[in-house]
């Protein structure tokens, strides 16, 4: 930069960008150690007030994942894909499970199945307060901060109960879960949808209708149906900008078939319908979390691992779940043997769910040995950042946490 | 004895109970200012975690509920290194807080605490005027303060600071002065003597009162209004670049500023020393009305806490609208209503 100003010849480096600063702007460095940024860099061109170039500068939680991937067993990539985003573990490793299963031509048994969306849909939860909790303290309100992260709580436990882990549950295995919800959880998980609901109307009060912050967000940020579309953004912005786009939806996995739910959709496109588009998925949540739990307990506890699998499970892991020794207690219930020396059959799948901040989409090649050849990801945090580039300029500074937290951006999860 | 006696009242009425001495360091000055900052850190973070449902802090003296914690800060705060960057002008960056917080406590000089003549600090016939011109001085010191630093935060955040100030002065010089409006007097001893009968200005005026206290707010980045150090932009704004002691001092600049205001909103629109007369004798004529106008000061800084869990913050923009489109019509109302209240008599 202080080259080109001495009129040298500026060097080109590959993948190095040079650009000219004008003379009336003052360049921002947010990041990467800010108390406002996350693991990641953006740069703001401020023209007095205004920024004018918002250049997102990612990368700084980099684990190099895909690469990783292909030198572990197949079992051993789903604790390690859950890293992207652990605080939503469910959704984020549910396609790659669903890949594998489909080389390996395994079909989950349909319990299996109920108890894959049940998490799923508590992990978007999770991940929706999380991202809320987030926003509330970019715009200074602290009180929603630690209602949000208080409340997630609440299904942090529901999901231990279910798999043992508070966020790196590790549920969904190749041809089915790992194991099955204790006798109670019904109860639990009416209780925690019941508070929730209540929780959510207080949600509204003190922070989506406090006049304050409505008058942060309400026009701020606002991305058009066609500037959405063009630029790929996936999720809750997506949907809060009018475009009904959802993987449940679109291409229906597991439960998703046969359990009624609604879409919410916002027209208005800005940080606020963003903000509500959450509440509203978490409402929509709550309701399936509700028909998931009658389902598995008008039917009888079948088995919740293929055929294939189960028949090689431990005689102690059998007992346990048949009821011989006592459920969750003193007994460690380990994976299947299967598992471990696992080949799957040379092939190419794909395969895609809705997480909590979007569409998550794996590719998976295998040409059959015990690692994978390639596994691609794309997050759905990678897809959203670009619109900070497109949606910032034009606003004031102070708009930046308010945009940047409505589109509940999570860099570890595109950084992979 | 009698030598002892004289040493005694030396000590006590020519040292202690000087009225600038008193008023400058003891209460409401210096110590009182940090033994206020002690309890509203605390109630503030009380308040916020009884609303947010959670603890708070206890982990120091967790007996009395974690109540001196600031001490602990304050410590933590004294005995760590300040780090002075290279970049920075090394005399108005240091000089800077301690002038602040000097003259963020000059307006307590101004200002009398008692009705009785011996204890005026200075003849109180413009006290008022006076107090409310010393209270505009120090917020200029932040701004230096900014430059000095010379960090992309700090400048960005001096500026948003130079911006809140001139919304605010306005407001608050106008909204203390309808006070004079409506007693026609600048003398604080003549305006708290009004309110003796129980006609507190505040009553009278609540559109001044209202002013005064949103401009308050703004003047010491509380929330809904903490633009200047709005964390998840600017790191810390102004205070960017400052570490140890030195950044203790800024933060405390902030309670000081809040608590000199809150003197003056207690004296001018919340009756003063009202309920009370006082009597000649230092104890009855000076300390006990100090202790009632601090106490009033107290409650209205706890309200300001308050607000920190109900609010985020506003954009500056919106901040600077609503202090010159709303607050500045509303303050000019104010002065028109307490002038026509005192010209039909109503005070």
């Amino acid at each position: 930069m202080e080259s080109s100003t001495s009129g040298s010849v500026v060097p080109h480096l590959p993948g190095m960008e040079v650009s000219e600063l004008s003379k009336n702007t003052y360049e921002v460095y947010i990041g990467p150690a800010h108390p406002g940024s996350g693991h990641m860099r953006i740069i703001v061109e401020v023209d007095g007030d205004i920024m004018v170039r918002v250049d997102p500068d990612i990368g700084f939680v980099h684990r190099t994942m895909e690469k990783l991937a292909e030198g572990r067993d197949w079992i051993k990539n789903i604790p390690l894909f859950e890293r992207m985003a652990i605080l939503d573990a469910c959704n984020i490793t549910l396609p790659y499970v669903e890949a594998v299963e489909k080389l390996l031509g395994t079909e989950p048994p349909e319990r299996a199945r109920y108890l894959r969306t049940l998490l799923c849909e508590i992990n978007r939860i999770a991940s929706h307060l999380y991202g809320m909790g987030i926003f509330g303290v970019f715009l200074g309100h602290s009180t929603l901060y630690m209602w949000a992260f208080g409340d997630r709580e609440v299904f942090i436990d529901l999901a231990e109960q279910m798999s043992g882990a508070r966020l790196t549950h590790s549920y969904p295995v190749f041809g089915g879960v790992r194991r099955d919800i204790p006798d109670d959880f019904p109860e639990g998980a009416r209780k925690a949808t019941r508070y929730m609901r209540n929780r959510l109307n207080e949600y509204a009060k003190i922070f989506l209708n406090n006049p304050n912050i409505r008058s942060r967000l309400e026009n701020v940020g606002v991305m058009s149906k066609n500037l959405a579309t063009e630029l790929g953004i996936v999720g809750p912005n997506l949907r809060a900008s009018g475009v009904r786009y959802d993987v449940r939806l679109n291409e229906p996995y597991e439960a998703y078939g046969e359990l009624e739910f609604e879409i919410p959709v916002f027209e208005e496109g800005d940080s606020l319908a963003r903000a509500w588009a959450r509440v509203e998925e978490i409402r929509q949540s709550l309701n399936i979390i509700d028909k998931v739990v009658d389902w598995l307990e008008k039917h009888p506890r079948e088995n919740f691992m293929h055929e294939k699998f189960w028949k090689t499970a431990p005689k102690l892991y059998k007992d346990v779940y048949t009821g011989q020794i006592d459920y969750a207690g003193k007994y460690r219930v380990k994976l299947m043997p299967l598992f471990a020396s696992l080949k799957v059959p040379p092939g190419k799948a794909f395969a895609r769910v809705e997480a909590g901040r979007g569409e998550m989409v794996y590719y998976v090649e295998s040409d059959g040995k015990d690692v994978p050849y390639r596994v691609r990801v794309v997050s759905p945090s990678f897809r959203n950042v670009i619109a900070f580039k497109y949606l910032m300029p034009g606003h004031r500074l102070m708009d930046l946490p308010a945009i940047y937290g409505s589109f509940d951006y999570f860099p570890p999860e595109w950084d992979r | 004895m009698i030598t002892w006696y004289l040493v005694y009242r030396i000590i006590v009425d020519d040292i202690i109970f000087y009225p600038p001495i008193y008023q400058f360091l003891i209460i409401p000055g210096l110590i009182a200012a940090l033994l206020v900052a002690l309890f509203i850190i605390w109630f503030e973070r009380k308040a916020a975690a009884f609303v947010q449902m959670r603890y708070g802090p206890r982990e120091i003296a967790p007996r009395i509920g974690g109540a001196i914690q600031l001490v602990a800060d304050l410590t933590r705060y004294a005995l760590q290194e300040i780090i002075i960057p290279e970049t920075v002008d090394v005399l108005p960056y240091i000089l800077s807080p301690i002038i602040m917080i000097i003259l963020a406590l000059l307006p307590l000089e101004a200002v009398p605490l008692t009705s009785i003549r011996t204890y005026f600090p200075i003849p109180p016939d413009y006290s008022l005027l006076i107090a409310v011109a010393l209270s505009t001085l120090s917020p200029l010191f932040v701004v230096l303060m900014s430059w000095a630093s010379n960090n992309k935060f700090a400048v960005v955040g001096g500026i948003r600071e130079s911006f809140i100030i001139t919304a605010y002065e306005l407001i608050a010089v106008l909204g203390f002065l309808s006070a004079a409006a409506m007693t026609q007097s600048f003398n604080i001893v003549n305006i708290v003597n009004i309110q003796m009968s129980g006609k507190w200005l505040g009553l009278l005026n609540p559109i001044a009162l209202l002013a005064v206290f949103i401009a308050v707010l703004m003047s010491t980045s509380g929330f809904p209004f903490e633009i200047p150090d709005s964390e998840s932009e600017l790191v810390a704004g102004p205070y960017t670049e400052y570490t140890g002691l030195l950044y203790g001092l800024n933060m405390g600049g902030g309670y000081i500023k809040r608590w000199v205001f809150s003197i003056l909103i207690a004296l001018v629109f919340l009756g003063g020393w009202a309920p009370y007369k006082p009597v000649p004798g230092i104890i009855t004529g000076y300390f006990i009305p100090s202790l009632i106008v601090s106490i009033k000061a107290l409650i209205v800084m706890a309200i300001m806490s308050f607000l920190r869990s109900v609010y985020g913050r506003y954009r500056v923009d919106q901040a600077l609208g609503i202090a010159w489109e709303i607050l500045i019509p509303l303050t000019l109302a104010a002065f028109g209503l307490g002038l026509a209240e005192a010209y039909f008599g109503i005070i």
